[in-house]
Order: structure tokens, then C-alpha cells, then sequence
């Protein structure tokens, strides 16, 4: 793809979410831009609203004001089916996949995208052949890294438009936690937006073109990565 | 050893028929989360679906079972899924439960209605009659037929939940729900197809069953509890599991029947209802074997909250029960007398369920066989009708309660439901069949006697269940409001929380089980009449347990008026026994077959609301309550009116009609007209009231026995001008809170969600570029203002937080 | 005064460790702090400590007696309370009514009706219902005694639940993010809350993201990754633990 002119419009961009749980309100008054072809890291502390933040643009959550825009189009109140459908991949926190199901028939679960299944599995195998290599093991008995490959594989093989990402990290060693963002830059430079919520993670600052600091409901601070690590160290060993 | 290996080809067979139903129970159960208590009564519909299609209508054999099999209860299935379950999966185990029970009771009913069962309705074997000898052993080629069908139900069923995406997505449900929704699955629709599907093998086994012998819809419809002892073994999510347990009882079932001598006995006990019971009895071994289910964490059932009465107003409450009913008793006539007096006692079963249903979340659906149990020990133990027989017996039915729930109360609400179904069933078999117990198939309950007074008359006996029914309420009051009332409601906010504080969970739910056994139990000791076997049935129990959750368990007032409705549909039956309703000349329904639907179908709508009618209706009396001059004037009103028809200034028929009005025209409306203090009303007060007072006049002169013929038009009438006399009320006052007479507009309908992402056109990269032209598109769309309906699929387990 | 031991305590779902090895233990008077990255296993060790789930290996003590085998409401009655992340309160009865549902249960099981841990009250004699008086205007809860709990914010539903497990009286409390949903103000009063419940006895294990106030009330602390404690000591010697920083920030690149 050609390099994206400098003014291009978000193709996701949450405008003022307010979003609560029964009577509690989490979020207060959100906005956020991802626009195409990169990488938006959401960080911040435990309870900060990240993981709601992320529910509300998959759909699974529906605001209680404000508006989820994708390419410019008023997405919010659309069921997560519809969005998943029209290539918006999400990969919830530390469950992307279904535990009782084989490697294979949790790629098939990928196939309500119109993506062929045959098409899935060639390009989730190629890329992680080790995948290929328990293709009929039950995804609960693989180890955590080799879960969240698969859940990776999914987002990969559909070719999103938007990919949005919950805790890629969680509960992974360092080195696994590379690999995996080393495939998300990937992603984002073939032209998929990305959105990754992460509490604790330097990696993703390395991929990521624009972080965004949370705290109590609110963005605090958006910036370059560079621009707001020591606002982030501070923010969580509240030095 | 030739009949052993006979009776092994029979087992097996029936194995073959139980796996089948089995299987569908598990598939519709672990993908929807309900458990299908109709799905016996799908099979049994199916059976009879056939019967109509290959016999009245001369459809060939195959065609016949492949259009009944294939397509009719799959469609009946994805449409009872669309209609009716939709929407219950997240509620609490009570709605679930009570919807599919009174599915079942419905179905069956309709069934009667329609193949009445005086009739048989053979519809003939499916393959020819010969059959296959083998070393001696004869195999009846209809045997080998239903074992066949089984082995490819059961491949069938293994390709499709291993090899297509249907089948994938079908366990994919089950193991997460929203991410299945994440990746583009749907799975609502996934939820319907597993219903078509349950219902396809429900109708297999019903089909095969009656090709055995005639369709009875009981025996079909009970067929489920079988089923359900096959599914228990492999936890009702397991297949493999459900046909193991189908073979073990299957075999068991046949072996008992071979080898059990038709005379065998303990002392007097007769046995020979044994091999009916061995289901219930291998449901609870395997529910007793069952570890105990881990702690379940906070679930968010939004209910209102009940209020619950003060001591006082529940002890004015018991009086103006006693003292209406002493009214209202005096009034009707000999004949009739019994038919009131039993609404009154259903009241008193269906408040059993209150503390145990209403309290602790539990569903008892044997409410009967503990009344059943109550009035044997009474009638064995208390032939004088001594209050101190009454309390032994309540004492027994306490102490039954209590080893009948206690494996099954370590389990989720499900298992105590099945568990007591299938104690209903066995008690059925084992017990209300001993003729030693129940001398030609009756037994009487002695009246109740009291120092020498005797409660020997009809008038009597309402009157002994009004100030029973009272003392219970009072008693369920007082323990509400005690230290263990808040417990309960403690336990079914967070069991866990309370599992933390030091509390027993399981002991806690089996002195609520026991208490509840015993209230039911009391209601057998105290009846004063005779019972035949068939009243403390399973059916019977269930519309107890089903109208007790219409009228609204969580109150005592709404399960008195649950009893009540259960007490109406015989007095319905008996008013309108000449009347039918004729649709354009086709077909006429008797109304009584109307009415006996009607219980089933009133499950099936209300039961969706945990909080029940009576609260509903409450509501709009609640202004009247508090309003004394309003309740006042409402009291003067009802001693008037009965005073005139005591002197016989006014008939019968006056009177009941202008109770009527009263009821439901007067009441709602007096509070808003007589306010209580410190409430504002505008409107013309005046001119409501005085049209109130004047149409009371009218209804209490009109003479409504002449009017019309028919007993059942009379009251639809009045029915009718109550209604009348209510709007006109309405209209002239003016400024009625109608939310509060529940004609509110409460339109918070669910709207699908708009296809806004693009017409059939996909977000592709190619959008990204395009995205700034795409700006203002449209965003001129309809959509639901969104409230915070969260998608995200409640999960229960152990995840008491999240790391 | 008696001590939580947890010695070795493994927890495995499925394939995934979830916890290895943990040991730690708590004594009475002492409140140690459980920290470390979403996801390292907090809330695990303290189900597998509560007993709502029945962890793999690995031994729990209370006072010298092994609880390791014993459900939920044994170890409760053993002295073990504890509040949860996700709100378990009594959403239908009021706050007076949660705290009293606590000490009611208590008097049930306790054969004196009543036992000698009372962090409140300094020893006194008291009555049911002044006992929740006091418990209720220690957490600053009394002026919302008669509001139904399910209608209050969480910060204040935290507070309830922790009155509730106080009404028990245990001798070891585990606390899950109590202070979330605090204000700043709330924060340092609940952290002196923390510190006198410690002074009259009571051993405290606090899981809690806010930081700030676990390095000021914690007289110790251990530091949870990938399951495994990785670091232990006082808030200082953590916080200048590399690995903590590593685990926190993830490894550098």
C-alpha cells in the first residue's frame, strides 16, 4: 500500500463513551483514534476502564452515550456477530480461544468471516508451524503461548480491518510476548488498524505508533511511546 | 441363561429408545444451559403427530416418520426456541425451570384434547413382524430396528458435532459463548438449531416407543424422566456418558422386570411397582455419587424486592382471611362448598413453596407426594383426627424432605428439581400403589378434632384450612423476618460470600427443604376428605410448583393466589361444563379441555417473571392499603353487600357480582380517590366516587340470574361490567396512575440492531483510504437508545475474580 | 495469636500453572501485602487459600491446624475471612443488614456465641446489634446503614463487605483490591483502618493495585509473576527489586 497521507481519518475512533456496568459508571467520557495502518497501545492500571474501553468498540458493550465511528460509520449498538463479520477481529483477554476444541475447530470458528477455512489454516500453519503440528490437539491442553499464537492466528489469516486486542501479553514469557508483537507489527504495516490494551508491557511500546495513558475512566495522556514511559512508571508503582 | 440373554435384547432396546431421548436432553441442555423437562412431551406430541399422519391420513410408514422425524419436530423445536426460550437462558434456574415444566404440562394436556385418551391410537409396527434366532436366542427384527436407529443417532450425532461447523459451533457455545460471538458466530441461531435438533431425537424415541405399544401422552410424556436418569450419568452435558447410563438402565429396567417375582414383597410392602421405579431410584444413586458442585459466585438476577410484611400486617392479614373465608363459606352452597374449600387448600401447598422457591431459589416438583405422605401417616396414625397425630405426621414429611434433598442440594438447582420429580415418580410406584396404604386405591384422612370439637361438616373443614393457612403465613412471617429469613436471602445473593462467613450451605438449603416438605405434608394431614393415588401424582405437583411461581412465590400473597387459580380451574370446569367454543363451525372445544390447557399456558407466559402476578397486582392496590379512609369505605362496602345477601335482600348472584366489582373495579381505584395522607390527587374525586358507589348499587340490583341462561355467561358478564364500571371510573377521575394499575406504557422492547456496517459491503483496507470520503455517509440511522445492554454473557463457575 | 501458613501451594487449570509454589504466611498483627501484574495469580492463591477452589498441592495452615482438606465454611469457622475482587455482597438487604447477616452466622456456629478475636471493641462485652453499630460507624458506613447495598457505589460496597467479614471475626483476613473505588481521602483513612485492625491483632493479607497505599501499610511484601513469588520484603527492597521492575514494565527491550 501506498504511505498514508498525513491527514488520513481514523478508522476507528470512539467519540466521548460514557459506558457503565448496571448503575456504575466506568467510563467517563472516552475518545480515542486509531487510524489506519497503525498501532494504538491503550495502557494504565488495573480498573482503569482499558478492557471496557476495548467491549464498547467490539460491540460486546453498548454505550450509554457517545459514539463508536468505524471508517465513518456509526457503529455503536451493532451486535459483536455483525462487527466480527465484517472483518473487526477481537481477541478478548487471556480467553481468545475455546479451550474444548480442537486447533483445527477453532480455526473453523474463524470461518464465519467468509474467509474459507482452507485459506485459515494455510496461512495460521505457515505462520506458526506449530501450530500445524498439533492441529487436532485440544487447545486447552497447548501452553499458554501456544494459545495465544492461535487466538493471533485467527486475527491473522482473516485479514481484519481492525484488530483489536485485549492483554496479548497476559501471563506470558518475555520472549513469547515479542514474538507475538513482532506479528502485530506486522499486521498493522500490511494496512490493519490496531488496538491493544495492555497493563504492564514495554514490547508493545515498541510497536506502537501512538499510547494512550488511562486512569479512573479517563485518558490521561497520548503521546508518542517515548513521550510518556516515565508517566507510566510513575503511574503504576505510584513513586 | 436363554431368558437372561432375552431379557439382555429387551434391555437393550429400551437402552436404544432411552439413549436416543437421552441424547437430545444433552444437546438441547448444553448449548441453550435449560434443561428441556418438556422433552418427553415433544416425543409424545411426536408420537401422536404420527399416529394423525400415518394412520388418520394414510401416509405410508417411511414417508410418515421421515415428515413427522424430519421435518414437523424440528420445526416445533427451533420454534419453541424462538418463542419461548429466547431470552430465559440467563435467568435464574427457577424461570428455566418452570417454563419448560409448564411447556410440558401444556403439551400434554393439549394432546388430551385433542387424541382424547379413551381411545387407543395403535399405529402399527414399522418393520415386518419377523425376527432373527441366533444360538437360541430370539431377536425380533422390530428389536434390532431400534438398536440400529440408536447406533446411527449416535454416529449421526458424533459427525455432526465433530465434522461440521453447526456442530463445532454448537460445543463452541458452551465453551464461550461471547467469543463465539466474536468470531461471527450467531449464537442464538446455534441455540436454535440445537432445538431443532433435540426435538428430531425426542420424536424419534416417541415414534419408536409407540410402535411398541399405543401411545398413552402420560407414560410418553413422563418417558423424559427415564431419559433424564440416562443423561445424570454423564452430568447432563456428556453423550457418551448419556448412552452409557441409557444402557445400564435399560438392562437394569429389564432384568427387574424378568427376575422379580410379581408377588415379591417386604412383610406387606408389596414390590411389585419396583421395576417402574428402577429410573428413580438409578437417578439418585448417581446424583448421590455426584462430588459436590463448587461454590457459585455472585450472579446478577436483577428481582425487586419483595417487601415483606410487618408482623402486625401479616396477623391483620390472617384475620381478614379467616373472616372472609367465614363469609364468603357461609354463602355458598352445599355442593359447592368442597370446591372453594379445595382452592383454599391448594393455597396452602403452593405456600409451601415460598420459603423453599421464593426464599432459597430451590424448585421442589413434588409438592403432592409430600402432602400424599402426610395424609397416609395421618390417616394411619390419627383415626381420631388428634391435632398430636397431625404434628407426627408433619414431623415425617420434614424428615423425608430432608434425606430426599440432601444429595441433591450439594448439586446445582437442576439436580434438586430432577431429584424430586423422580421422587414423585417412585413414591407413585412405590408408595400411593401399596393397597395396604391405600385400601382399594383411596384413602381417607380423618377430620380434624379438637377437645372434642370435630370438624365434621364442609363449612368446618374450609374453616380448619383458613386458620391453618393462617397460622402458616404467620409462622413463614415471623421466620422471614428472624435472623435465618435474612440468611436465606444472604445465601441466594452470594452463596459464596456466605460459605466465607462460616455458614454450611448445604444444611442451610435442607432445613428450608424440610420446612417446606413439612408445610406440604401438613396440608395432607389436615384435609379431612378422601384422596385416590392419582392425586399426589407428578403431574399434579408440577401445576402446584407451576402456579405457584404465576401468582409469585416470593410472597405469601402471591402464592395463596397461585393456589387459588389452581382451585379455579375445577370450579372454571364445573360452571362451564355445558359450554363450548365453536370456531366457525369446524371444530368445537368443550371449554373444560380449554381449561385444562389454560394452567400449562399460564407457566409458560408468567413464569418469565420471577417476581409473579401477584405483585403486578399489588401494585395497584398498594395506594389502598395505605390510605385509611380507602380501606375503610372498601370494608363497609363488602359488609353491606354481605349483610343484604345474608337477609336475602339481594341473591347470590348479586352478591358475587358485586364482589366482583369490588375486586376489581372499586378497589384499584378507591385509593387514588380517597388518597393517603400527604398525596396529591387531582381530578374529579367526587364524581369517581359517586359513580362508584352508584354502579355498586346497580350490580347489586340488577338481577343477574335472570339475565342470561348460562352460569359461565353470567360471569363473563360480570366480568365484563366491572371492567366497564373500572374504565368509566378512570375516565371521569382523570388523573389515575395508570403505571400503578399496571396499564403503564412500558415499551423497553429489545430492537435488533441496526446493519449499519455497510449493506452488504465489508470494511476492507481499501476503506482506510477511503475512510475520509466516508465520513458523513450517513449517521443518519435509526438506532436503540442504548441503554447499557451488555452482551457479554454471564458466566457462572468458580470465577470469584479475575486475577 | 495465630498464623496463616501456606507452604508450596500449586494450582494448575488444565494446562496452565497458575500458581507454583507459592509460600507465605501471615501472623496475627501483621499485614502483608500480595502484589504483581494482572493475571500473576493473586486472586488464585486466595481462592485456593479460602478454599473455593481446591488447589493442586501444596499445604494451608491456620494456628498449626492443616485446613488444606476442609471446605470453605470450616476454614471460615477456623478463623479465615475474606472479601473478593468482584463484589460478593448482599445486593438485596441493606448495609446494617450485610454486617448483621455476618455476625448472625457467626453466632450460629460459635459455640460461646461469640469468640475472644475482636479488633474493634478493644475486648468489650457487646450486644449484637451494638456490635454492628460499631463496626458500621468504624468504616464510616453509618450514615448509609439503612441503604440497599446493591445501590451503592463500589467503594462503599467494599467497605460493607469488609465489615461483613469483620462481623465474623476471623483471626486472618484476606483482602482483594479493597481500597478500589476509593478516593484519595477514603484511600489514606481506609489505610489507617488497615493499620489498627492490625495493632488489635488481626492478620491482614491485602491484594490491592493501589501501590501507594500497600507500600505504606504493609509491614512486608511479596511480589507475584507468572505464579511464582519473585520477590519478598519490605516496601523498599521491593521497590528497588529489578525484577519487580521487570515484571511491572515487562522485560526491557
Amino acid at each position: 500500500m501506498t504511505d498514508a497521507p498525513a491527514a488520513v481519518e481514523p478508522l476507528l475512533e470512539l467519540r466521548d463513551i460514557t459506558a457503565s456496568y448496571g448503575t456504575i459508571e466506568v467510563l467517563h467520557g472516552v475518545d480515542l483514534v486509531v487510524p489506519p495502518g497503525s498501532v494504538v497501545a491503550l495502557l494504565g492500571p488495573n480498573g482503569a476502564g482499558k478492557t471496557t474501553t476495548l467491549s464498547v468498540a467490539a460491540g460486546l458493550l453498548a454505550p450509554t452515550s457517545g459514539g463508536v465511528y468505524m471508517a465513518g460509520r456509526d457503529v455503536s449498538g451493532v451486535k459483536p456477530d455483525e462487527l466480527a463479520r465484517k472483518r473487526v477481529v477481537t481477541i478478548p483477554e487471556g480467553k481468545g480461544i475455546f479451550p474444548n476444541l480442537t486447533v483445527k475447530e477453532n480455526l473453523l470458528m474463524a470461518s464465519y468471516t467468509g474467509v474459507s477455512v482452507d485459506h485459515i489454516e494455510r496461512v495460521a500453519f505457515e505462520r506458526f508451524p506449530r501450530l500445524g503440528e498439533r492441529s487436532s490437539q485440544v487447545a486447552g491442553t497447548l501452553s499458554g503461548g501456544e494459545q495465544q499464537m492461535l487466538a493471533m492466528a485467527r486475527g491473522l489469516a482473516v485479514e481484519p480491518a481492525i484488530l483489536l486486542l485485549d492483554e496479548l501479553s497476559m501471563g506470558l514469557a518475555p520472549l513469547i510476548v515479542e514474538e507475538l508483537y513482532g506479528i502485530v507489527s506486522h499486521i498493522a504495516k500490511s494496512g490493519t488498524s490496531i488496538l491493544v490494551v495492555e497493563q504492564f508491557a514495554r514490547a508493545v511500546l515498541g510497536v506502537a505508533d501512538t499510547a494512550a495513558v488511562m486512569v479512573n475512566g479517563r485518558i490521561r495522556a497520548v503521546g508518542k511511546p517515548s513521550e510518556i514511559e516515565n508517566d507510566l512508571s510513575a503511574a503504576y508503582l505510584g513513586a | 441363561m436363554d431368558k437372561f440373554l432375552q431379557f439382555t435384547v429387551l434391555g437393550l432396546s429400551q437402552a436404544a429408545i432411552f439413549a436416543i431421548a437421552a441424547s437430545g436432553l444433552v444437546v438441547t441442555y448444553s448449548t441453550s444451559g435449560i434443561f428441556n423437562f418438556a422433552h418427553g412431551a415433544f416425543g409424545m406430541m411426536a408420537a401422536f403427530t404420527y399416529w394423525q399422519v400415518h394412520v388418520a391420513w394414510d401416509v405410508p410408514t417411511w414417508p410418515a416418520f421421515f415428515l413427522v422425524v424430519f421435518i414437523i419436530a424440528p420445526l416445533f423445536g427451533a420454534f419453541i426456541e424462538r418463542v419461548i426460550m429466547r431470552g430465559i437462558e440467563d435467568a435464574p434456574e427457577v424461570v428455566k425451570i418452570v417454563v419448560t415444566v409448564s411447556l410440558m404440562v401444556a403439551l400434554l394436556f393439549l394432546a388430551i384434547a385433542i387424541w382424547p385418551q379413551d381411545v387407543a391410537h395403535p399405529v402399527g409396527a414399522l418393520v415386518e413382524g419377523g425376527q432373527l434366532e441366533i444360538a437360541g436366542v430370539i431377536l425380533p427384527n422390530q428389536r434390532l430396528m431400534i438398536i440400529g436407529v440408536a447406533i446411527a443417532v449416535a454416529i449421526g450425532l458424533w459427525l455432526l458435532l465433530k465434522a461440521t461447523r453447526l456442530g463445532v459451533a454448537m460445543r463452541a457455545v458452551v465453551d464461550d459463548r461471547s467469543l463465539l460471538q466474536l468470531n461471527g458466530g450467531r449464537p442464538a441461531r446455534t441455540a436454535m438449531m440445537s432445538w431443532a435438533i433435540g426435538a428430531g431425537l425426542a420424536a424419534i424415541s416417541g415414534v419408536l416407543l409407540a410402535a411398541e405399544q399405543p401411545p398413552s401422552a402420560i407414560t410418553l410424556t413422563f418417558l423424559v424422566v427415564n431419559a433424564y436418569a440416562a443423561a445424570v450419568v454423564g452430568r447432563l452435558r456428556s453423550l457418551p456418558g448419556a448412552f452409557l447410563g441409557a444402557v445400564i438402565l435399560g438392562l437394569a429396567v429389564s432384568y427387574t422386570a424378568a427376575y422379580l417375582p410379581s408377588d415379591a414383597s417386604i412383610g406387606s410392602f408389596s414390590l411389585s411397582g419396583l421395576p417402574r421405579a428402577v429410573p428413580a431410584i438409578m437417578l439418585f444413586i448417581v446424583i448421590v455419587a455426584q462430588p459436590e458442585a463448587r461454590l457459585r459466585a455472585h450472579t446478577t438476577i436483577r428481582t425487586r424486592v419483595v417487601g415483606v410484611p410487618t408482623q402486625r400486617t401479616a396477623a391483620i392479614g390472617a384475620l381478614v382471611l379467616v373472616l372472609g373465608t367465614a363469609a364468603i363459606g357461609s354463602m355458598i352452597a352445599g355442593p359447592d362448598l368442597p370446591l372453594v374449600s379445595k382452592a383454599l387448600w391448594f393455597g396452602l401447598i403452593t405456600v409451601s413453596l415460598v420459603p423453599l422457591t421464593g426464599y432459597a431459589g430451590q424448585v421442589s416438583l413434588a409438592q403432592l407426594t409430600f402432602t400424599g405422605i402426610g395424609a397416609l401417616a395421618m390417616a394411619e396414625w390419627g383415626a381420631n383426627g388428634s391435632p398430636f397425630a397431625v404434628m407426627l405426621s408433619i414431623g415425617l414429611c420434614a424428615l423425608v424432605g430432608a434425606v430426599v434433598a440432601l444429595p441433591a442440594l450439594r448439586l446445582t438447582g437442576i439436580y434438586l428439581a430432577l431429584a424430586t420429580a423422580s421422587f414423585a415418580i417412585f413414591c407413585t410406584w412405590m408408595v400411593f400403589s401399596q393397597s395396604s396404604l391405600l385400601v382399594g386405591g383411596t384413602v381417607s384422612v380423618p377430620p380434624l378434632s379438637i377437645f372434642g370439637w370435630t370438624a365434621d361438616t364442609q363449612f368446618k373443614q374450609l374453616m380448619v384450612t383458613a386458620v391453618a393457612f393462617a397460622i402458616i403465613a404467620n409462622i413463614l412471617v415471623l421466620l422471614r423476618r428472624s435472623a435465618w429469613g435474612r440468611r436465606l436471602t444472604a445465601m441466594r445473593d452470594s452463596p459464596v460470600a456466605c460459605a466465607t462467613l462460616g455458614l454450611n450451605l448445604t444444611s442451610t438449603k435442607v432445613g428450608v427443604f424440610a420446612l417446606s416438605a413439612a408445610i406440604a405434608g401438613s396440608a395432607g394431614a389436615i384435609a379431612g376428605r378422601s384422596f385416590v393415588s392419582d392425586d399426589f401424582g407428578l403431574t399434579p405437583s408440577l401445576q402446584v410448583t407451576m402456579l405457584a411461581v404465576v401468582g409469585g412465590v416470593g410472597s405469601i400473597g402471591g402464592a395463596l393466589l397461585g393456589g387459588l387459580l389452581l382451585g379455579m380451574f375445577p370450579i372454571g370446569s364445573s360452571v362451564f361444563a355445558a359450554n363450548a367454543i365453536g370456531v366457525f363451525r369446524f371444530v368445537t372445544v368443550p371449554v373444560t379441555k380449554v381449561i385444562t390447557i389454560m394452567p400449562g399456558f399460564m407457566g409458560i407466559g408468567m413464569g418469565r417473571n420471577p417476581d409473579g402476578a401477584a405483585s403486578d397486582i399489588a401494585r395497584s392496590y398498594r395506594s389502598l392499603i395505605e390510605s385509611v379512609p380507602a380501606s375503610v369505605v372498601t370494608a363497609i362496602a363488602f359488609a353491606i353487600l354481605w349483610i343484604s345477601a345474608r337477609l336475602e335482600y339481594i341473591s347470590n348472584w348479586d352478591f358475587f357480582a358485586g364482589v366482583l366489582v369490588i375486586l376489581l373495579a372499586v378497589m384499584p381505584l378507591i385509593g387514588s380517590i380517597l388518597p393517603p395522607p400527604g398525596v396529591q390527587v387531582a381530578g374529579r374525586r367526587l364524581a369517581a366516587g359517586l359513580w362508584l358507589v352508584f354502579a355498586l348499587l346497580i350490580t347489586a340490583v340488577l338481577p343477574w340470574e335472570t339475565l342470561v341462561e348460562s352460569n359461565g355467561f353470567r360471569i363473563l358478564l360480570m366480568l365484563v361490567w366491572a371492567g366497564v364500571v373500572a374504565s368509566i371510573a378512570v375516565g371521569v377521575h382523570g388523573a389515575v396512575d395508570l403505571e400503578a394499575l399496571g396499564l403503564g406504557t412500558d415499551t423497553a422492547a429489545e430492537i435488533e440492531s441496526p446493519d449499519l456496517m455497510g449493506f452488504g459491503t465489508e470494511i476492507t483496507r481499501a476503506d482506510a483510504q477511503l475512510a475520509a470520503r466516508a465520513i458523513g455517509l450517513d449517521g443518519e440511522l435509526d438506532r436503540p437508545d442504548t441503554g447499557s445492554t451488555a452482551v457479554t454473557h454471564a458466566r457462572s463457575g468458580v470465577e470469584v475474580g479475575s486475577t | 495469636m495465630s498464623t496463616l501458613e501456606v507452604s508450596d501451594l500449586t494450582v494448575r487449570f488444565g494446562g496452565n500453572l497458575a500458581v507454583s509454589k507459592v509460600s507465605l504466611s501471615v501472623a496475627g498483627g501483621e499485614i502483608v501485602g500480595l502484589i504483581g501484574p494482572n493475571g500473576a495469580g493473586k486472586t488464585t492463591v486466595f481462592n485456593a487459600v479460602s478454599g473455593v477452589i481446591t488447589p493442586t498441592s501444596g499445604k494451608v495452615a491456620l494456628a498449626g491446624r492443616d485446613i488444606s482438606k476442609l471446605p470453605t465454611y470450616k476454614r471460615a469457622r477456623a478463623g479465615l475471612g475474606r472479601t473478593f475482587q468482584r463484589l460478593e455482597v448482599f445486593s438485596s438487604l441493606s448495609v446494617r443488614g450485610n454486617v448483621q447477616v455476618g455476625l448472625e452466622i457467626r453466632k450460629s456456629w460459635s459455640r460461646r456465641g461469640g469468640c475472644d478475636r475482636q479488633y474493634l471493641a478493644d475486648g468489650a462485652d457487646l450486644s449484637a446489634d451494638s456490635e454492628v453499630s460499631l463496626i458500621l460507624d468504624r468504616l464510616d458506613l453509618l450514615g448509609l446503614a439503612d441503604e440497599i447495598v446493591g445501590a451503592l457505589p463500589t467503594g462503599q460496597a467494599r467497605l460493607v463487605e469488609l465489615g461483613r467479614a469483620l462481623a465474623a471475626r476471623p483471626s486472618i483476613i484476606l483482602l482483594d483490591e479493597p481500597a478500589s473505588g476509593l478516593d484519595e481521602n477514603e484511600t489514606t483513612r481506609f489505610g489507617e483502618l488497615l493499620r489498627s485492625l492490625s495493632g488489635a491483632g488481626l492478620g491482614i493479607l491485602l491484594v490491592e493495585h493501589d501501590v501507594g497505599l500497600v507500600m505504606e501499610v504493609c509491614d512486608s511484601l511479596h511480589v507475584l509473576d507468572f505464579g511464582t513469588v519473585i520477590a519478598s520484603g519490605d516496601a523498599d527492597e521491593v521497590r528497588q527489586n529489578a525484577a519487580v521492575v521487570d515484571a511491572y514494565l515487562g522485560a526491557g527491550t
